[in-house]
């Protein structure tokens, strides 16, 4: 948790989105912002639309209304891969890794947009190809060692457990070098070691890289210990917004999270 | 015991990120390269010429360039055949069109306009994945040969429909035709072949053979890292169709010397490379040359053992080869997946640890 986190510095704002599939209304108008710098929560009952939210974001679905703002400009009509050149990250619910790829070609591949060596030069490789393919080796070798995972640098991720998957996709989206990082319930499955091991390389990352991080999780210790704000999403649609604090207390929370009989 | 790398310590990551990080490997496979090169050509003949090396390398080629397609981008191709004509077809109007143009000028032009074809039937694979695009690139295989077929201009209006390639001089020696001795042709392909896997290599361990597996293993979160599937898979399959397209133009001067489009590039030929691929390992520039040689010359040693050794009726032997290599690759579909190229990889391994392997 940053101290440091400005309250005027938006990193990304989302206006009024309202995004449908058909007849059903994943969300609608939602509102909310994140701060540079700051650890950012959804949260949610199941079907809440808090993954829709980050498809939002990342552009994998387009909403029928809303506007998204990020780094101070309006963001138009952008496919996921433009999203990324951006400077967004993300890491998945079900682990989305690449499974015939060893733990560093994953990092590596990760490091695609940062990577400018062109077709020719690639096919010699001896030259500027091979330059640069040791230069960003370096860089993944210090994510590498930032998460403890040297042991399995040239393991197929295929063969790994389930935690270390985990692990080397945070990894993959830590090698993008985003502004704006999206985690995906990153802790879901894990047994309460690795969701504290989980816990610091999120808290290491904001602090360390100064990244700005959304993470959508279940855990509410989690969220409650390393969030600075937090929005929470019911049925598509905002039910409230702001420290952790003030979230716990609030009665529509309640009400969504523990139900509530009306009388 | 000799196959080991303890010892055999990388300090820097460009030792680290060579092709062959074995000290053994990078012997094995200079000496290779050196005996195809300095020796063979001085040993070979006409049987060997024919039946056995220009056949391998030529596939070779082909089985990399489906490699790259299917083994590394996850597209799957059936229309590699219709592509092998493309490149055929090209390489023939180019050296009837500029006859003193060089041939190796003549059959890279052929590859770079069977990677714009390759381009253009590689369109649907942003719509269609997995069987559906495989149909999809069924109908290029046989709109090409009907089109090869149909336009008299591509087989310059001859007779016979038939295109035959005319006597071509590297430095004063023939490569195409009758005249040319069989340790020009071989040399002619090997270089071809070696420079070119060289190229895959280099092209499969770097910024773009990672988009391609990216988009082979997981589309969608190759897109979140800035992977455009239109970028990736197209050029997939540019690259795939030029060795595939270089692979059909040597085919036709060299190998074959005159071509009839439905039989020489049918689709026989589509599923043979593809079985190629699958059989030696998908995703391995190894595993295309080991499968290459499996399907080549797994028929002709059996034809060899029985016909020429047992003494028996030749038809027969032909079925009995399609029975048998059928069989062949059922029985590595099951026991090995992966191909041939695994299967020496796991033999890699156990060698590192033999005779102690505890």
């Amino acid at each position: 948790m940053q101290d440091t986190v400005k309250e005027d510095d938006i990193l990304l704002e989302v206006r009024n989105i309202s995004l449908s599939f058909g007849g059903v209304r994943a969300l609608e108008n939602i509102s909310f912002d994140i701060r540079k710098g700051e650890v950012r929560a959804i949260i949610g009952p199941n079907g809440a639309g808090k993954s829709s939210m980050l498809n939002v974001i990342n552009g994998f679905y387009h909403p029928q209304e809303g506007e998204i703002w990020f780094d101070g400009k309006r963001r138009h009509h952008m496919k996921p891969h433009q999203v990324a050149k951006l400077g967004i990250a993300r890491t998945f619910q079900n682990i989305a890794l690449f499974k015939g790829m060893s733990t560093l070609d994953n990092l590596m591949t990760g490091r695609y947009i940062k990577m400018r060596a062109n077709l020719f030069s690639q096919m010699v490789w001896v030259g500027p190809a091979q330059r640069e393919e040791v230069e960003h080796r370096q860089r993944v070798e210090e994510i590498i060692d930032f998460l403890k995972i040297q042991s399995i640098r040239k393991t197929p991720v295929g063969k790994l457990p389930y935690g270390m998957q985990k692990r080397v996709e945070l990894g993959r989206a830590l090698a993008a070098e985003s502004k704006l990082l999206l985690l995906d319930e990153p802790m879901a499955g894990m047994n309460l070691e690795e969701k504290e091991d989980m816990c610091r390389f999120v808290l290491d990352v904001n602090e360390q890289f100064g990244t700005t991080i959304a993470l959508i999780e279940h855990d509410m210790g989690v969220v409650m210990d390393i969030s600075n704000r937090v929005v929470v999403l019911d049925y598509g649609k905002k039910l409230a917004d702001g420290s952790p604090d003030e979230v716990r207390n609030n009665e529509k929370v309640i009400d969504a999270y523990l139900g509530v009989s009306h009388d | 015991m000799f196959y080991r790398e303890s010892g055999d310590f990388k300090t820097s990551y460009i030792q680290d990120q060579q092709i062959f990080p074995i000290l053994q490997d990078r012997v094995f496979v200079t000496v290779i390269i050196a005996f195809a090169f300095l020796v063979v050509p001085f040993l070979i003949n006409d049987y060997w010429e024919k039946s056995v090396l220009l056949p391998v390398l030529i596939w070779s080629l082909a089985a990399i360039g489906l490699n790259i397609l299917t083994g590394y981008c996850g597209q799957v191709s059936l229309g590699t055949g219709g592509f092998m004509a493309v490149g055929a077809y090209a390489s023939y109007k180019f050296t009837t069109a500029f006859p003193e143009l060089n041939l190796f000028i003549v059959v890279l032009l052929s590859g770079g306009v069977t990677a714009m074809v390759g381009i253009l039937f590689g369109l649907p694979s942003l719509r269609i994945k997995g069987f559906y695009l495989a149909v999809a690139t069924l109908a290029s295989q046989f709109f090409l040969v009907w089109l090869f077929n149909k336009v008299p201009w591509f087989y310059n209006y001859s007779a016979s429909g038939q295109i035959n390639a005319p006597e071509r001089l590297i430095a004063g020696i023939a490569v195409t035709g009758p005249n040319a001795p069989p340790w020009a042709t071989y040399l002619f392909c090997l270089v071809f072949v070696v420079v070119f896997a060289l190229v895959a290599k280099n092209l499969t361990r770097g910024r773009f053979g990672r988009s391609w597996m990216a988009i082979r293993d997981m589309d969608i979160a190759a897109e979140i890292i800035g992977v455009a599937p239109l970028k990736a898979k197209l050029s997939a399959f540019s690259i795939s169709s030029f060795y595939i397209g270089i692979a059909g133009a040597l085919f036709f001067l060299v190998y074959l010397g005159a071509v009839e489009p439905t039989e020489a590039f049918g689709i026989d030929k589509s599923f043979l490379v593809l079985f190629m691929i699958i059989i030696g390992g998908l995703g391995s520039i190894l595993g295309s040359f080991i499968g290459a040689a499996f399907m080549f010359l797994m028929p002709v040693l059996i034809k060899n053992i029985l016909v020429n050794g047992l003494g028996w009726s030749p038809d027969i032997v032909a079925h009995l080869i399609l029975m048998i290599v059928g069989g062949l690759i059922m029985f590595f579909l099951i026991v090995e997946p992966h191909g041939l190229a695994q299967l020496w990889r796991v033999t890699k391994e156990k060698l590192r640890l033999w005779p102690f392997p505890h």
